[in-house]
């Protein structure tokens, strides 16, 4: 049972930690961030970078889709932009890492605002259609601009430099990503205490009388499509540091399926949501993997055979949780979260 | 928040366990241990056709091996998953299974794989690597020290196909039509540039996106160019049926040629007549290849009553080329690592590849440019030769 | 260099060709958009089914080409009505965003079973249409696209026809245009959302079995859905004469694109071509503009 939460201001009401517990938890949580690298092979460390990646996109895609209400197909094409602008920045320039990621996310922001402009005109499934465009498009610049990307054989990206020690292996850029991703998500939690991040809010809940109330459409959609899109260019920068090759094929309309399914599952509008959602989708193909090897020794061929379930359960997923669980894992674990504050009084 | 923790750590006691549950986990390379082969293999996905193709030769050769009392001693494993012919699904694999299973040998399954894996396989220095890939830029034993394919990349398949036109008929027109992939925009520059000194005349390059299934209109630009011979390169089949249809029905009297992808016997015969004439370039020989002394062949016949792909073939051999490295290793009594796996694979010199090639093969740097062109024949619904093997000189 | 007419005017009749079947998917996706408001992402994926369900008959089962083609509008009919009674009914009322993203979901797992029945490898359908080349005065066309335009343009005539004057037809207007005005006349409005469901499945399956006659089939055949989308939001959404015109123009400035700049500029043409109609249109070209009150 959770008691003596009264709140008495506005500002302990918005804070993103309302109570020592909470608090506690969270220090544990980083504690734990910290420790994870020194007890994790190589698989999951790997696995913990991809997945902090794709959380890190994934929560610029929610405050795009979750909270201001513009669904895109276009930030895996985003995150290729922050990819190659740190490719470039690293290999032609050799400018520090940090340096590198801030101006792969800039970048990014900058064409996400581009390519958002037709939300000024058209929404929701019109709006979507049209960021498949940027997938595209972008596609094509990557690969055709051969003096800047190399053309389809991409660019070669050398490991990320901190302090004179080069970041290759998974464990070392651990440090570069996970601190990067934790500063993100507080970012991204905090925003929504700010009036930019309210007025996302409204416009996702009915844009016109968000105008009414005198916040700019224009502006506010494009600040929304530009932080998204920085967000995919961080990612995107961290990627390019984690795989060491660019090419015009790393980011595919699929992947931006991939992303927009992690909110779905994880819940849309929330960061909790898209932190579950980016890791759980990021683990169900190693789980299912795991689950093929269960029943190998009885059946040697279930590689061969059981594989395409893999593009059957990522589509069931995404329908399954649409249909039964429109709120995503982050509203079960608040229902989770719920049963303990009020046990024992109420189950 | 905190599920993801608990995950994490849920993961981490799970690979634990897996890796504590393995037979030999922990030292793989101390004496008398499995050697295993780990491998990223595109079991589904647009690739999936080879994949399990690829699958089923390793699988096979490792059985022979094993069946023989394994490599001095020492138990041949083959270890893989499915990558869906995703690059970062197959880093995962990777990682996975050099943290699992500590693999002296790996089969990647992509170009994108084997440039993205390049840097850790140098770091990680204990293992070589083949794959799926005939890339160019793959061929280049400076930068890429420690991998090798078997058989030609994509510039000397082409470059072998050339060499077949120049002689057949010198100074003929060639146009090539490609596919805007990596894949397939890998020989063309190059090849360009190798068709100018066979004394060959390139007329028009076309490029098609990929996944197009209609062409009608690069059709009508290849008509216009009347080559004498049209080389694809980057497909597996669409849209190279469509295609020579339709340059059949306009009348043109173009050969059509393939490189290595496009080639197996199934995917050609299902062309059905217009294979007709189709022609290509071929590192080993088919599965149903009875001509001389091909000792692995009939092996393979025996243990697969049914045809196998030609990217059985390419599994097979890489396979073996393999077992090859680690036995000249191991008996030069040398550590297994990826420098003297290398230099033994290098060794390699006139070597009999029971039939799999029909030609003794050296390999010399991370190819082995040996190729020879085959065409269907639609009567007996085969791919059969019309030349001799042909090396390229390095 | 002297400008080759001949070659424009080929270039051109393919482009339209293919523009044909562009319209024929867009027209399954106009019919589930206008009765439902659903944005099918699937539609690539059915067409795909289509095609597979014929080469399963015509191959496997080696029925006779027009048994076969029957029978895969069939499976798709059927097919169309479960998905249409277990996933989208239950979707009713949901935001926009999420009952599009069900049908990616659906797309996803159409993939799966394909691949799953009959693995990623492509086929080739068996061979149905003529192959003797079509000639419009000088002008090469090639047969399967001229037969294929053929086809397409006879099924989107039959069903314009229908839309004016069959019973269902006219419900299905009539739920477009105002579904609780609809159900007050006595229309079954869910009736008209399976009847919308399983005849766009039935299309849609109509265009695959075309368009894989053409490429061959692969589980990836679902990206022609992709250009699909372009006619339809060229066209807008809800617009039968919008799906046509733009698959027509969609269709040709491939084509030009493809001969003219090179293949590689294909996609990039019709996107463009796509980015440039919603900032001067936003609703397409013939779409309805959606009037918002509070």
């Amino acid at each position: 049972m959770r008691i003596a939460t009264a709140k008495e201001t506005y500002a302990a009401d918005e804070a993103l930690f309302d109570t020592a517990v909470q608090r506690v938890w969270f220090a544990i949580l980083l504690a734990a961030l910290a420790l994870f690298p020194f007890l994790a092979d190589q698989y999951w460390l790997f696995l913990a970078g991809l997945a902090a990646i794709n959380v890190i996109s994934v929560t610029g895609l929610n405050i795009l889709t979750g909270y201001t209400g513009l669904v895109s197909l276009g930030q895996a094409a985003f995150m290729g932009v922050g990819a190659y602008t740190v490719a470039v920045m690293e290999a032609r320039l050799g400018t520090p890492v940090l340096l590198n990621l801030l101006g792969g996310g800039l970048v990014a922001a900058g064409v996400g605002m581009v390519f958002g402009l037709p939300s000024l005109r058209v929404k929701g499934l019109y709006l979507a259609i049209a960021t498949i465009a940027a997938s595209f498009i972008l596609h094509f610049v990557f690969a055709n601009w051969t003096s800047v990307t190399r053309g389809v054989s991409g660019i070669n990206v050398p490991p990320a430099a901190f302090f004179g020690m080069a970041l290759d292996t998974p464990f070392k850029l651990y440090w570069l990503i996970m601190p990067i991703t934790v500063l993100l998500l507080l970012g991204a939690a905090n925003l929504f205490r700010t009036r930019v991040g309210r007025a996302f809010i409204a416009v996702r809940d009915r844009d016109i009388s968000a105008e009414v109330l005198g916040i700019p459409l224009l502006r506010t959609k494009l600040t929304s499509f530009a932080l998204a899109s920085f967000y995919a260019g961080v990612a995107g920068g961290l990627w390019a540091y984690f795989f060491r090759v660019v090419t015009p094929e790393s980011f595919p309309l699929l992947l931006s399926i991939f992303l927009l399914a992690a909110i779905i599952v994880g819940g849309m509008g929330t960061i909790l949501g898209g932190i579950l959602g980016a890791v759980f989708m990021t683990l169900v193909p190693e789980f299912l993997k795991l689950l093929v090897g269960f029943v190998t020794p009885v059946w040697p061929d279930a590689a061969v055979h059981l594989s395409p379930v893999r593009t059957v359960v990522f589509g069931a997923m995404i329908v399954g949780f649409l249909i039964f669980e429109p709120q995503g894992l982050a509203e079960m674990w608040r229902r989770t979260r719920r049963f303990f504050h009020l046990w024992p009084f109420k189950t | 928040m905190l599920t993801m923790t608990r995950r994490g750590f849920g993961g981490l006691a799970l690979g634990a366990g897996a890796a504590a549950a393995l037979p030999f986990g922990g030292g793989a390379w101390a004496q008398g241990a499995d050697i295993v082969l780990g491998g990223s293999i595109p079991m589904t996905g647009v690739f999936a056709f080879a994949g399990i193709g690829i699958h089923a030769g390793i699988s096979d050769y490792v059985k022979i091996v094993n069946d023989a009392g394994g490599i001095k001693g020492r138990k041949l494993r083959f270890a893989f998953e499915d990558t869906a012919y995703k690059v970062d699904a197959s880093v995962a694999v990777f990682n996975k299974l050099v943290a699992q299973e500590k693999p002296t040998l790996y089969y990647g399954d992509s170009t994108g794989f084997s440039k993205t894996i390049n840097p850790e396989l140098e770091r990680n220095g204990g293992m070589i690597m083949a794959g799926a890939s005939f890339a160019s830029e793959l061929n280049d034993p400076k930068k890429f020290p420690l991998q090798f394919m078997a058989g030609p990349d994509y510039t000397e398949m082409v470059g072998i196909l050339l060499r077949y036109i120049a002689k057949e008929k010198p100074g003929a027109k060639v146009a090539f039509v490609h596919s805007d992939t990596e894949f397939g925009r890998d020989p063309i520059a190059t090849s360009e540039k190798k068709a100018v000194e066979q004394g060959l005349k390139v007329v028009e390059k076309i490029v098609t996106p990929p996944g197009s299934v209609d062409i009608s209109t690069e059709v009508l630009k290849l008509r216009r160019a009347a080559p004498d011979f049209t080389i694809f390169h980057g497909y597996v089949m669409a849209p190279i049926p469509e295609f020579i249809a339709q340059a059949k029905q306009m009348g043109m009297t173009s050969r059509f040629m393939g490189t290595f992808w496009s080639m197996d016997n199934s995917m050609v015969q299902k062309m059905g007549d217009l294979a007709d004439g189709f022609m290509g370039v071929m590192p080993y020989r088919y599965y149903y290849d009875t001509e001389g002394n091909a000792p692995m062949l009939a092996k393979i016949r025996q243990m697969r009553p049914e045809y196998q792909s030609t990217a059985y073939m390419q599994g097979f051999l890489t396979a073996m080329l393999m077992t090859e490295a680690v036995k000249r290793t191991l008996e030069s009594g040398q550590d297994l690592n990826g420098k003297t796996l290398k230099a033994s694979l290098n060794s390699i010199k006139d070597f009999d590849t029971g039939g799999i090639i029909g030609v003794p093969i050296s390999i010399p740097g991370n190819s082995i440019p040996v190729g020879r062109i085959y065409r269907a024949d639609v009567q007996k619904k085969l791919m059969v030769p019309a030349s001799d093997w042909i090396k390229l000189e390095a | 260099m002297e400008m080759d007419w001949l070659l424009l005017a080929e270039v051109s009749l393919a482009g339209l060709g293919t523009g044909g079947l562009y319209a024929l998917t867009a027209l399954a996706f106009v019919i589930i958009y206008k009765a439902t408001r659903v944005v099918n992402l699937a539609i690539g994926e059915i067409l795909m089914l289509g095609a597979y369900a014929f080469f399963g008959l015509a191959a496997g089962w080696a029925l006779p080409w027009w048994v076969a083609a029957l029978g895969a509008l069939a499976v798709a009919g059927v097919f169309g009505a479960v998905v249409e009674r277990t996933i989208i009914r239950p979707m009713l009322g949901e935001s926009p965003i999420s009952v599009f993203m069900v049908t990616v979901g659906l797309g996803s797992m159409l993939v799966g079973v394909v691949e799953l029945i009959w693995t990623a490898d492509p086929h080739r359908l068996p061979e149905f249409m003529p192959n003797t080349p079509i000639l419009i005065g000088d002008a090469f066309l090639a047969p399967k696209i001229g037969y294929g335009f053929m086809v397409a343009a006879a099924v989107i005539a039959v069903f314009v026809l229908l839309f004016r004057f069959w019973r269902g037809g006219v419900a299905l207007r009539a739920t477009a245009s105002d579904q609780a005005a609809a159900y007050s006349v006595g229309i079954n409005v869910p009736g008209v959302f399976s009847l919308a469901w399983i005849v766009a499945c039935m299309v849609a399956a109509g265009a695959g079995i075309l368009v894989g006659s053409i490429g061959g089939i692969s589980s990836t055949m679902g990206v022609f859905g992709l250009s699909v989308l372009v006619v339809v939001i060229v066209g807008g959404l809800d617009s039968v004469p919008g799906a046509l015109v733009a698959g027509l123009l969609v269709g040709l400035v491939e084509a030009l694109a493809g001969a003219y700049l090179g293949g590689e500029f294909k996609l990039l043409a019709t996107f463009s071509l796509l980015v440039a109609v919603l900032m001067v249109h936003p609703y397409g070209l013939f779409g309805t503009r959606e009037i918002e009150r509070l």
